[in-house]
């Protein structure tokens, strides 16, 4: 819907952001923001648009870290073979969740939960392939045609790229015949059968697609903390990618950028308040729920709102006491 | 038997920030013995009995409000911290303690329900909303529960004689079968709650159709906040029982929740009968495949079984098509 002048300014303005916060934590907080937002639009891709309620990205996210970074760390693989390869892997790997599709919305929840569950303690348990509890040290810094990403900042841009990429794609998609398609089915799915959409079908590919996603993120994941650890792809980290989306914005897919980047940043933030961090984290959950329908991305329309009224409202109680006075 | 009654309680195994049952089964390879089977079966369904009184309370909320209420672990944990807290001031019966469990939970999701859902519904947000508002709630819950517990497991006191009763010549940890009695007890009270009571019928009632239990005069709202309250007891109750087998900890709470869903989900969700049944089945599952197939793989076998029996019987496996017990 934007305008691509919006959109190259809002590029510029990321891309700007590593040379104005110089220190190199806050540049690694940003890219771990930037992976999130992946993460993000792929879920606002099936819960947002298709109406799917997955909690097991977490899951995709994982099998691509691990496959990225097995690939490049054992067989030595290039960086970019490695990342398709994440992608390739994750999205194969939900096949084996394709006949779960047709479930109605709490079941699917609860089965993709399942899924994560069972993949994360296959990467706690399988030690010859995951390193198990001890984790996979020493990923190697990604390296594309000989140039090797050793900063932070470096690595900032590859995954602002990554997300650029993945953001216009999915905005394709979207408004493309199988976005409009996704729109009838999440609205009425009767109605959009009875139009000769095949429901399952178009389900099972976001499904293919959102997991395609979560797989490079995953991979950016691996080469970005060079570390893996099973950890960090428990359930938990499935229901934060859909804290994300929510909070953001349903069905938005900047809304989806906004509020990954708030999830991300948010306990960062809160951290001179210690211990009260994490209450506080819940407590703005729970008020930005109340607030805004569409979470972040739906306040500024409502802000918009209000304020025309009350200018609105300004002017009309003007005009009456001018009447009056007449 | 009485030498060997300390084989007869399960083992404590602190696996990431969670604790297993685990029985003395492991040791001796694949193959069970009939008091081995007697105590999986005994210990199964004393875990079973406490994912079925959380898995309650989720159903009922479901029933109600249509919310997935993701804190409905952490009020376990609240009643938990609350009975042992109550059991550190005075020395109390099992009992009571349990009483004590039941209240604290009950009130903490009469507070939740009143300050926070019922705004939410008040400002008609969306149901996704308020279920994403249930995990910043699980969120507030469980780091209050930090700040005022600590972060250690807490022991709880021993709460039962410590022999082991022989039952037909073999030895069973007196707690287990308690926990199995006291829940069955329970859930039948539940029962009785909702037949005969006229709170309880028009709680049924308001959840089956809204409107016409509004028109009836029912009070909707009022309706609701009991739910969460019946709810909270019940889950409250869970948490005493667990800490009484393993410990009370302010992260013993969510995964133990999401577990119970799963049960609800098995049983078929919405039902309260599947609910039931479905924790008791999820935690024989549970501690026998943690025996014959494996304890690391232990969780992983419920899920499996859970989405095998999504794809199959879709409703649950204790529904007939399309009708609600």
């Amino acid at each position: 819907m934007q305008s691509a002048a919006v959109r190259v300014l809002v590029l510029g303005l990321f891309a700007v952001v590593p040379f104005i916060q110089t220190n190199t934590y806050w540049q690694h907080v940003f890219g771990v923001a930037l992976i999130g937002a992946i993460l993000a639009l792929g879920l606002q891709l099936l819960i947002g648009m298709a109406g799917l309620l997955s909690l097991g990205q977490g899951a995709f996210y994982g099998i691509g870290a691990y496959v990225s970074a097995e690939l490049t760390l054992r067989f030595g693989v290039p960086f970019v073979l490695a990342f398709l390869a994440a992608g390739f892997a994750a999205a194969v790997s939900s096949l084996l969740l394709v006949p779960i599709v047709r479930l109605p919305g709490s079941s699917l929840a609860v089965a993709t939960l399942g899924f994560n569950i069972i993949i994360y303690l296959i990467m706690l348990n399988e030690d010859w392939a995951t390193g198990g509890s001890y984790g996979l040290l020493n990923v190697p810094l990604p390296r594309i045609f000989g140039f090797e990403f050793t900063t932070e900042r470096d690595l900032y841009f590859l995954i602002l790229a990554v997300a650029a990429l993945v953001y216009l794609a999915l905005d394709r998609l979207t408004h493309s015949r199988f976005g409009r398609a996704l729109k009838a089915i999440s609205q009425d799915e009767d109605a959009a059968r009875a139009c000769g959409i095949s429901i399952i079908h178009y389900k099972s590919k976001c499904f293919l697609v959102a997991a395609f996603t979560a797989g490079l993120a995953g991979s950016l994941y691996a080469h970005h903390a060079r570390y893996l650890n099973p950890n960090d792809f428990t359930f938990n980290k499935s229901i934060e990618i859909l804290i994300m989306v929510v909070v953001g914005g349903l069905g938005s897919l900047p809304g989806a950028v906004i509020g990954a980047i708030v999830i991300v940043l948010m306990p960062e933030v809160l951290r001179s308040s210690g211990e009260l961090r994490l209450i506080l984290f819940g407590a703005l959950v729970v008020v930005l729920m109340g607030v805004s329908r569409g979470g972040i991305a739906g306040l500024a329309p409502i802000l918009v709102d209000r304020i025309s009224r009350y200018r609105t409202s300004a002017a009309g109680t003007c005009l009456e006491s001018g009447e009056r006075k007449r | 038997m009485g030498a060997s009654s300390d084989a007869a309680y399960p083992r404590f195994v602190a696996r990431s920030d969670f604790v297993w049952l685990s029985t003395e089964i492991d040791a001796l390879g694949n193959v069970m013995s009939s008091e081995q089977f007697i105590q999986g079966i005994i210990g199964g369904l004393a875990i079973g009995c406490i994912y079925s009184l959380i898995a309650l309370g989720i159903t009922i909320i479901i029933r109600a409000t249509e919310i997935l209420h993701f804190a409905q672990g952490e009020l376990m944990m609240i009643g938990a911290m609350a009975g042992l807290s109550a059991m550190w001031m005075v020395d109390l019966p099992f009992v009571l303690v349990l009483l004590v469990g039941m209240i604290g939970g009950g009130i903490a999701a009469v507070a939740i329900e009143l300050s926070i859902y019922r705004t939410l519904r008040t400002l008609r947000v969306p149901l996704i909303n308020i279920v994403i508002a249930t995990l910043g709630v699980s969120l507030i819950l469980q780091n209050g529960a930090r700040l005022i517990w600590g972060s250690e497991p807490l022991r709880y006191p021993q709460l039962f004689r410590a022999r082991g009763i022989d039952l037909a010549g073999f030895a069973i940890s007196p707690q287990l079968i308690w926990i199995v009695v006291l829940g069955f007890v329970m859930m039948a009270i539940l029962q009785l709650f909702f037949r005969y009571t006229r709170l309880g019928i028009a709680m049924q009632a308001a959840a089956q159709d809204p409107e016409a239990a509004q028109l009836m005069g029912i009070s909707v709202k009022k309706t609701t906040t009991y739910t969460f309250v019946v709810a909270g007891v019940m889950a409250g109750a869970a948490g005493v029982l667990l800490g009484s087998l393993f410990f009370a900890s302010f992260n013993m709470g969510f995964l133990t929740g999401i577990k119970a869903f799963v049960a609800a989900t098995l049983g078929g969700l919405g039902s309260l009968t599947g609910a039931m049944l479905g924790g008791i089945v999820f935690g024989l599952i549970e501690t026998f495949s943690g025996v014959l197939i494996s304890t690391a793989y232990k969780d992983a076998v419920g899920m499996v079984v859970l989405i095998a029996i999504l794809l199959l019987a879709p409703s649950g496996i204790f529904i007939r098509a399309g009708r609600r017990v």
